[in-house]
């Protein structure tokens, strides 16, 4: 019985490590104090292990063959990718990954009928590499990553990322090495548009109304009211990311999020933020 | 356009998908994609909006839209990617302001 001892949800766009400069300086101050915050919070649970869910952005899974969820099994990871090292503006960097933890999680998800497909080579690019940069700078703590496709149609229904959650949640919880600290980031989102007509905007009111309906931890009602269609409407090239979030609330059941910075980053042509769960106390009954 | 008028099969997003992967295809890719959409079997609609560097044609095509921009990087560079930088203004120009051909 393995322990799950921090979740998360994070905004990964590019522009946060790769033209940061160019935001206003409140915002570029307020995301950098709030991102380092979440990579204190973070490492102060003292994870062995984190557990990652983020858009694949189609550089694994190709357009005429996505599966929802893939599984990275590899003992070592490294990034960014080449063709993207300039973009996000990140050194290459190595860590580790665990191969017996993504198998335990492929073998589980897979016989409870998920779409998961495991692979032992998954190039990395902004999806882990600009989150890394700010909650484990040394590179110090492995990542299982799960790949998801939230961009090729048919995607994963909210509903669909948040029972994935739940069931993630039960193998840490019963197959899973006992004493195991496992920390578990949704990483996407929010507002963004790479590849639609909104590609310089950021919609400020969903972005806002999305972080508050986290706030009230009642899944349910996130279920019920953050459809794909909203997503769509707020960006329909990448705001439907924020199912790694729904996914994350998977993880923690009916727990309120805690907002940690937010904003309209129209330099960064994204939405950011991040937001935790707190894991000490037990969910409420909703 | 959006996601959901993505064409799976089109030759396009089979060969994007793996230029952005291989270090010998993206190399001097502005200069050697002639040779690249003959070894992918693009049709003759989607080699000459390459030619063009018609974004928004490539959209209309059939092409994934989060691929778009990386087209745009392809031909422009990628690093500090902002507003202004010349692949940012491109696909602007191309997508959002809707004038198709930038080149």
């Amino acid at each position: 019985m393995a322990e799950l001892v921090f979740v998360t949800g994070l905004s990964h766009a590019p522009g946060m490590t790769g033209w940061l400069d160019r935001a206003p300086e409140h915002e570029q101050k307020s995301l950098t104090d709030g991102f380092n915050a979440l990579g204190e919070k973070l490492r102060a649970a003292k994870p062995d292990l984190i557990i990652g869910l983020a858009n694949d952005h189609v550089l694994n899974m190709p357009v005429d063959d996505p599966h929802d969820f893939c599984i990275g099994t590899a003992a070592n990871w490294k990034g960014p990718a080449e063709w993207f090292r300039d973009w996000v503006n990140v050194d290459p960097y190595q860590l580790a990954g665990n191969s017996s933890v993504a198998t335990a999680l492929f073998d589980g998800l897979s016989a409870q009928g998920y779409d998961t497909i495991a692979k032992d080579e998954l190039l990395f690019d902004d999806n882990w590499s600009v989150p890394l940069k700010y909650l484990t700078p040394d590179y110090d703590i492995p990542l299982v990553p799960i790949h998801m496709n939230c961009i090729v149609p048919p995607i994963p229904s909210p509903r669909t990322c948040y029972e994935f959650g739940q069931a993630v949640q039960k193998i840490v919880e019963n197959d899973l090495p006992a004493g195991l600290r496992i920390a578990f980031m949704g990483t996407g989102g929010l507002s963004h548009d790479p590849g639609g007509p909104k590609y310089f905007d950021v919609d400020e009111e969903f972005d806002r109304w999305f972080l508050a309906l986290l706030e009230e931890g009642d899944p349910e009602k996130v279920l019920r009211e953050c459809t794909q269609e909203k997503m769509s409407a707020a960006g329909d090239g990448g705001t439907s990311e924020l199912i790694a979030w729904i996914g994350a609330m998977g993880m923690v059941g009916a727990r309120p999020s805690i907002t940690i910075c937010y904003e309209p980053a129209v330099e960064l042509r994204c939405g950011m933020g991040c937001v935790y769960w707190e894991m000490e106390k037990e969910p409420a009954n909703v | 356009m959006g996601i959901a008028d993505t064409r799976r099969e089109l030759a396009a997003n089979r060969m994007i998908f793996e230029v952005r992967r291989d270090p010998a295809l993206y190399s001097g890719f502005a200069e050697n994609f002639e040779t690249i959409m003959e070894n992918y079997g693009l049709s003759e609609e989607e080699r000459q909006a390459f030619r063009d560097i018609d974004i928004k044609r490539l959209g209309e095509l059939g092409v994934h839209p989060y691929f778009l921009p990386q087209v745009s990087r392809l031909f422009h560079g990628g690093a500090y990617n902002h507003n202004n930088s010349p692949s940012a203004q491109a696909y602007g120009r191309s997508v959002v302001d809707g004038k198709g051909k930038t080149r």
